[in-house]
């Protein structure tokens, strides 16, 4: 698993210069992908009368698209590791302008649910991934920095979406807004031209040269055995021996179940508890506005020497941050205690997203991050697609959303807790692990010991040093090589 | 008929000054103990008035015996009675002038209308003396959904347009879907237009036109018919077409392929530049775009690389 020193070598991260523009695409590119299902679900309405569909009908086409963004994750690791982040870019962003495109002439709801959901969803699945392996390949020190400002697209692009899409829809109708919706979309294309590949071709080091089309999710048509293999090659399942991969994976998980529940109810929240439908939709552009801010700014703080190296303790923090506020919203029953709300839970949210990919990379290393990252979305759909309507069923039940808020709140913060504890004990066995190991400049199963000492960061930091001096060793076998041409 | 229907009122007035209930605002439809020949409802609406001027809004669906009574707290000199008569949008109605004496420091005129059709309906108001005016406005119920957004649809699609009535309120008879010719406002009729096709459950109703062109664009009204008359609710149509939306769109298409082509030009300018100068200071400033489908510029640095 462990880069040859001549990969290292082409791949020392440049923290800055273009790496900025790279920045940049990525945040558009992540932006679109995160904030397109929401943004889509203005044009419910005047879909659901013209195509005569009831409202879940239609609420589940951005959870299709979510879903497909998700669960796309490891096919989508798979061509980013062989093709470069750019390509996917530009391939995802043509995919989501062709869905938006098709789907302006749709007559039906199955159709919207192919075009939109399931081909809408793969380009935005390209998308999310390459944009998130081309960071970890850019940016090493400034790192957590790149992954907030990249993170904040999120917000930014809900907040200008929302009412443009509110304008094109009285302008244009349901049909002409999603054809000029397309053609935005086609800006991903101009965030993938930003992102200019940096190594050479890589020799996929999980081997996985043939994607005949066996979908991770294992459908055996052929030998049980066959099948398997090209499915590890896919979802590579070694990293379920990780220590700290497992921990981060549960983590979350339950995260992600009670995260978006309150999001989808605090409107219906809000106005039972007496404040009008207008002040209510206000409470979640609070929470957008605030979460812009808080991304960039808690990549910052994770950028600092002494959070750095313990960027997964102030991740957890983060967590229960959240949670907490989860817990407490019961008791705001007053319009300017939601609004402190909607405050306090922008930030919470923003912090916990700006780190969730940050934290994966810090476990994971440059090198094994993009099939990490495929396998965790890939995971993370489960809790994401059962959390909202899990906790419908309890407003249902108790026909009082208190219960929904104590859920989520409880699963988050536990889940936090669960990250904090166990991190202690990770970074506890791995310093034990460390000091019985050799230092090696290409660490294969390096993690995050504890203290600022031996942290993954500070190795690879080192390893470029002394890569320096290998690059200074190999120079010379270069130019003779260049001699020979 | 008539006789009986004097007695009734007579007993209802009776009724409602011994009840005195003055002050309230809020209307408690009157009990009656009186034989039920009549097939009328009985309800009631009051109001007090501190000022020179009051209004209030009663929303009917069926025939109702409405009674209305005003009360008024009187000027600074309260004379022992004054004359008070009952206005119809504005024309006095006849008959109706009444002497009314001070009681317990108010004046008081009560007076029952019998509300049947929609003619009756509209802007009932007690005066006292001169000035001294409440104003009550009987009118059909009100559909609560206000749209103020058009719908937009395209040439030779079709289009849905729905009217609903809230769940707390009655149910209307019969829908009605109307579009405005000049100022009228003309009945759709489903059979003579196939265009036109209408779906009406209790509580909505749905207007559908197929194969739309640019003159049925305007304005739409549906109609909730009641008992007692129509409420009207307004839906505005905008027929585009498709070229509308196409402009933007490739204004857009545009502007994305100017600056990929921008960005991948400045790209391969910068890797002639470096391989011009021919070193390779910076192993990460050379671009290899393995991938890029776009250029051919990858073989400068490949074979530098080599």
């Amino acid at each position: 698993m462990g880069p040859a020193p001549a990969e290292v070598v082409g791949h020392k991260p440049l923290d800055g210069g273009w790496g900025w523009m790279v920045v940049l695409g990525a945040h558009i590119s992540i932006g679109f992908a995160y904030s397109t299902p929401k943004a889509l679900s203005i044009f419910f309405k005047a879909i659901q009368e013209d195509l005569d569909a009831s409202y879940s009908e239609i609420a589940w086409i951005s959870s299709i698209m979510l879903a497909v963004m998700y669960a796309g994750g490891p096919v989508s690791s798979v061509l980013v590791s062989h093709f470069g982040s750019r390509p996917i870019v530009m391939v995802g962003g043509l995919m989501c302008a062709v869905s938006m495109v098709t789907a302006s002439f749709g007559s039906s709801i199955v159709y919207l649910y192919l075009s939109i959901g399931i081909i809408g969803g793969c380009g935005l699945c390209f998308n999310l991934n390459a944009s998130l392996t081309i960071i970890s390949k850019y940016f090493l020190t400034k790192r957590p920095l790149a992954n907030g400002l990249a993170m904040a697209g999120s917000p930014v692009f809900l907040c200008v979406l929302a009412p443009v899409n509110q304008f094109l829809l009285g302008q244009f109708g349901w049909r002409g807004s999603l054809l000029i919706l397309g053609g935005v979309m086609l800006n991903s294309c101009v965030a993938g031209a930003l992102m200019r590949p940096i190594t050479p071709p890589p020799v996929p080091s999980s081997g996985a040269p043939t994607k005949n089309g066996d979908q991770p999710d294992k459908r055996n048509t052929k030998m049980k055995q066959r099948c398997m293999k090209k499915a590890t090659k896919f979802v590579d399942l070694t990293f379920f021996n990780d220590r700290g991969f497992v921990i981060y994976l549960i983590g979350n998980v339950m995260y992600i179940f009670g995260a978006y529940a309150p999001i989808v109810f605090l409107s219906a929240y809000a106005i039972s508890q007496g404040v009008e439908e207008y002040s209510a939709a206000y409470l979640l552009s609070i929470m957008g506005f605030v979460d812009m801010f808080v991304r960039p700014g808690t990549g910052l703080l994770a950028n600092s020497k002494w959070i750095r190296a313990r960027v997964q303790y102030l991740f957890s923090f983060a967590m229960i941050f959240n949670g907490t506020c989860h817990l407490l919203c019961p008791l705001m029953k007053s319009y300017p205690l939601l609004v402190a709300y909607a405050v306090f839970f922008g930030m919470g949210f923003g912090m916990v997203f700006a780190l969730i990919f940050e934290c994966l990379m810090d476990l994971m290393g440059n090198q094994r991050f993009p099939s990490a990252v495929g396998l965790v979305t890939i995971i993370e759909c489960f809790p994401m697609l059962l959390g909202p309507p899990a906790a419908g069923f309890l407003v249902d039940i108790f026909g009082d959303y208190k219960y929904l808020f104590f859920m989520c709140g409880g699963v988050i913060v536990t889940g936090g807790l669960f990250l904090f504890i166990m991190n202690m004990y990770n970074y506890h066995m791995l310093e034990k692990e460390n000091l019985g190991k050799t230092r090696k400049p290409n660490p294969t199963s390096l993690e995050n010991p504890d203290g600022a000492n031996n942290s993954e960061e500070q190795m690879e930091l080192n390893e470029t040093k002394g890569t320096e001096t290998n690059t200074a060793r190999e120079d010379p076998g270069l130019e003779r090589d260049k001699e020979t041409i | 008929m008539t006789s009986s229907w004097k007695q009734q009122l007579v007993q209802v007035l009776l009724v409602l000054v011994s009840c005195g209930h003055g002050d309230t605002k809020t209307a408690a439809p009157t009990p009656t103990p009186l034989p039920p020949v009549t097939p009328l409802k009985q309800d009631a609406k009051s109001a007090v008035l501190t000022g020179k001027n009051f209004t209030e809004r009663v929303e009917l669906s069926s025939p109702v015996n409405m009674t209305l009574s005003c009360t008024w707290k009187g000027d600074q000199d309260k004379p022992p009675n004054i004359t008070g008569h009952w206005r119809k949008d504005g024309q006095e109605i006849q008959d109706s002038r009444v002497t009314v004496m001070l009681e317990d420091e108010n004046y008081k005129l009560i007076q029952v209308f019998s509300v049947v059709s929609e003619k009756d309906l509209g802007n009932y108001s007690c005066v006292f003396g001169n000035e001294a005016r409440i104003d009550f406005i009987l009118e059909v119920l009100q559909m609560g959904e206000k749209r103020d957004k058009p719908v937009v649809s395209y040439i030779r699609d079709f289009v849905v347009m729905t009217c609903k009535v809230e769940e707390n309120k009655p149910i209307p008879t019969t829908w009605n879907w109307y579009t405005s010719n000049g100022t009228d406002k003309e009945q759709i009729n489903t059979t003579a237009s196939k265009r036109f096709k209408i779906v009406s459950e209790e509580r909505e109703t749905k207007l559908k036109v197929k194969d739309l062109t640019l003159d049925d664009a305007g304005q739409y009204y549906c109609g909730a018919v009641y008992p007692i008359g129509t409420s009207v609710g307004q839906v505005e149509l905008k027929v585009i077409t498709f070229m509308e939306p196409l402009k933007p769109f490739i204004t857009i298409l545009i502007e994305v392929v100017v600056l990929v082509a921008a960005i991948l030009l400045y790209e391969r300018s910068r890797a002639k530049k470096d391989s011009a100068e021919g070193t390779q200071t910076n192993a990460e400033q050379n671009t290899e775009p393995q991938g890029d489908d776009k250029g051919a510029e990858g073989n400068d640095s490949v074979r530098q690389r080599k």
